[in-house]
């Protein structure tokens, strides 16, 4: 009875962090196209939304879970899977809060870091798998979308000179609805299969599944809609900041850093060596601007996300360390997790209370 | 031997980027370049080069959208 809390309270974790995945997210497909006016902001998002949504069902690539490779495998249990969930999550909604991007598979890896060194000690953690996965790739993707984005404008620029700034505009907000599409599809394929993966662990950890079994639909139904719904609701901090607050993007530059950021996020998955959307397209943004001019990137905003990526992994593993002493006092039963659930939903329900008493929106948009 | 199991896939990577990115970018600004000369030329009477023009920016947009094809084709071919 108690195993069987304790999973149900896991796969919501899950589904929540999934949620805050999606609108976590939302600016790297959209937050472009919203700001050169290629679609309208709710347009945008629907149809992120919806191909996120698609996307998760494309592929079912599971046994390539988050956490593989980066803790010892065996020593995972539930109680560690739930600490790393909600390090995840607390550090998705502090940089949504402050409005920056930031990569919700690093945030994950890092919390359930946290949790199983806590847990088992710095035996648990596989340090190759950290820098494999994690340091590597966040150094490459935007160094690299900066060079193919930068380049991608320039090209642009040489090819498009002399034609007219309207027919130039028209043409390539149209470009951007169709390589924003690609980015979407190319998230929903990616992020909300991290989601099934915890999931599908849980239920085999249970005894409810055998590892060699197919993933149940309602797990890829649940995560597919936790996402899409997470993507619709929109960080719109987060757009506001890649949208207008890195540079002031024309259509063209739109056009090049989503069409750099599509083919650096394919190229690398074609390779087996998945990158980070958030940090492609930021890196992309910024390259977008500088190869026009250095000074048009706001080269503070800059620094300020990729403190926030450099952050990213030791924050979330600090709250995932916490949230598992916690759950540990209570003992190994269902009450740790009971607590720390009711104890995160009563703090989001006092937020809540305390933006609708200032005359605030309950949406993600503030 | 992370960094050598790793340097041929980061070099795989950086390159096949690089070359999708600059096709893509380079194929839709070819089909809005001869979008617009085709659209000058109509506007300025002259129907055949209008329909060379237009012919040429068929040609691009059919060759981005097998770029784009091959990006989905590697999205499906994952799971």
């Amino acid at each position: 009875m108690d195993n069987d809390v304790v999973l149900w309270i896991v796969v919501a974790t899950a589904l929540a962090f999934d949620f805050t995945n999606g609108f976590h997210d939302t600016a790297n497909a959209v937050a472009t196209s919203i700001s050169t006016r290629a679609m309208a902001p709710r347009v945008a998002v629907t149809l992120a939304a919806v191909l996120n949504f698609v996307g998760a069902f494309l592929s079912l690539e599971v046994a390539a879970t988050i956490a593989n490779g980066i803790v010892e495998a065996e020593l995972v249990t539930p109680a560690i899977v739930f600490a790393g969930l909600i390090g995840a999550i607390s550090w998705n909604l502090l940089t949504w809060y402050v409005g920056l991007p930031s990569s919700s598979s690093h945030a994950l890896i890092g919390g359930v870091v946290g949790a199983a060194f806590a847990a088992e000690g710095a035996d648990a953690v596989l340090g190759d798998g950290i820098v494999e996965k994690v340091a590597i790739p966040a150094l490459m993707a935007p160094v690299l979308a900066f060079v193919v984005a930068g380049l991608g404008i320039l090209l642009i620029y040489r090819i498009i000179g002399r034609l007219r700034p309207s027919t130039v505009s028209r043409s390539f907000r149209l470009g951007q609805i169709v390589t924003g599409s690609l980015f979407s599809l190319s998230h929903g394929t990616n992020d909300a299969q991290k989601t099934m993966g915890i999931m599908f662990l849980a239920l085999v950890a249970n005894g409810n599944l055998s590892s060699g079994d197919d993933i149940p639909v309602w797990v890829v139904v649940s995560a597919a809609t936790a996402i899409a719904l997470g993507t619709y609701v929109g960080g719109w901090r987060i757009i506001k900041t890649m949208g207008s607050r890195i540079i002031k993007m024309d259509p063209a530059q739109g056009f090049a850093a989503q069409g750099a950021g599509a083919a650096v996020i394919l190229s690398a998955s074609h390779a087996g060596f998945p990158l980070s959307t958030t940090h492609v397209i930021s890196g992309a943004i910024m390259g977008a601007g500088a190869a026009k001019r250095v000074s048009a990137v706001r080269w503070g905003v800059a620094g300020n996300i990729v403190a926030a990526w450099v952050l990213t992994l030791p924050a979330a593993a600090a709250v995932g360390a916490l949230t598992f002493g916690v759950v540990h006092v209570f003992g190994d039963g269902a009450t740790g997790p009971v607590v720390v659930s009711a104890a995160l939903l009563l703090a989001l329900g006092a937020g809540m209370a305390r933006r609708v008493g200032s005359g605030q929106t309950l949406t993600a948009e503030g | 031997m992370l960094a050598a199991v790793e340097a041929g896939v980061l070099l795989e990577v950086a390159w096949v980027s690089l070359v999708a990115g600059v096709a893509v970018t380079v194929l839709f600004s070819l089909v809005v370049l001869f979008s617009a000369r085709s659209a000058e030329a109509r506007r300025g009477g002259s129907a055949s080069r209008a329909m060379a023009y237009a012919g040429l920016a068929l040609l691009f947009v059919a060759a981005f959208g097998v770029v784009l094809g091959y990006g989905v084709n590697i999205m499906l071919s994952k799971g």
